[in-house]
């Protein structure tokens, strides 16, 4: 019997979830510095150890946009191997918070490394969790920063309903991320690793 | 980026979930020869990509975007 839509489109968005995480999880180096250097500053590569340069694998430079100030707490949605989350913990200091979200566990546990080596990690903590989910209650956080991760979402309406409800009012959004005008051709619209490239 | 969102879509869905001040800036541009520097796009991808899109287009693919936006007071 074929499914009705819904239950299609539900099959759908956790087909793409699976690919995405799966892809994630099974790469084994990030972009490097061809990709940080195009990104981030000498000063701010600077600021964090090779082993997170080596897993750079964003589209932009959120922080450099947040406008981060001492004492605020941010959350980095997709935060990968850390490069974000540690350049804000710089920025917000010890009497400040820097939270990082991931999916992938081994992501977590290289970036909680990272935190370490950087000397940020006492104010600074990784959670499991998705975007669509986040772990955190209502009003939680002053700002959020992201970089390549909103596009990976099936369910991207969802996803900033919660950025909006862990932010406290006059909160703010700093987010990276890839647009695309017009179609991509089916060939690789269809391609699952472009689901998460 | 198969994910991806058109600029004003991406705006709408912002302003739909209750942000207000949208802003979106820094562009920069994505073509084939950036994406092949991350390991999440496979070599089959950068190939069918190279084959399916059209020249002038391979060098600016997708934009790099900063989406900036406020929860209200």
């Amino acid at each position: 019997m074929e499914r009705e839509p819904a239950t299609r489109d539900l099959m759908f968005q956790d087909e793409i979830r699976d690919n995405v995480r799966q892809a994630y999880a099974s790469i084994e180096t990030g972009g490097g510095e061809t990709v940080a250097r195009r990104l981030y500053s000498e000063q701010e590569l600077a600021e964090v150890p090779p082993g997170a340069v080596d897993w750079a694998l964003g589209v932009g430079n959120p922080v450099r946009y947040a406008l981060l100030q001492p004492g605020e707490t941010v959350l980095d949605i997709g935060s990968g191997g850390g490069i974000d989350t540690i350049l804000a913990a710089h920025r917000v200091g010890p009497n400040g918070k820097a939270i990082g979200l991931d999916v992938v566990e081994q992501m977590l546990e290289r970036a909680r490394g990272h935190a370490t080596e950087a000397a940020v990690d006492s104010w600074t903590e990784f959670l499991e969790g998705e975007m669509e989910n986040i772990p955190l209650p209502d009003r939680s956080v002053d700002v959020v920063i992201s970089n390549g991760v909103l596009n990976l979402s099936a369910r991207k309406s969802r996803a900033l309903a919660e950025i909006f409800r862990v932010l406290g009012p006059g909160g703010r959004i700093s987010l990276a991320d890839l647009t695309v005008e017009g179609e991509l051709p089916p060939e690789v619209a269809n391609d699952q690793s472009a689901w998460a490239g | 980026m198969s994910g991806a969102l058109a600029e004003r879509v991406f705006a709408e869905k912002l302003e739909r979930a209750g942000f207000v001040d949208v802003w979106l800036g820094g562009h920069r541009p994505y073509g084939i020869d950036d994406a092949a520097k991350y390991p999440l796009f496979t070599p089959e991808l950068i190939e069918i990509m190279q084959r399916t899109i059209s020249p002038d287009r391979q060098d600016h693919v997708a934009t790099g975007v900063i989406v900036k936006a406020h929860r209200p007071a």
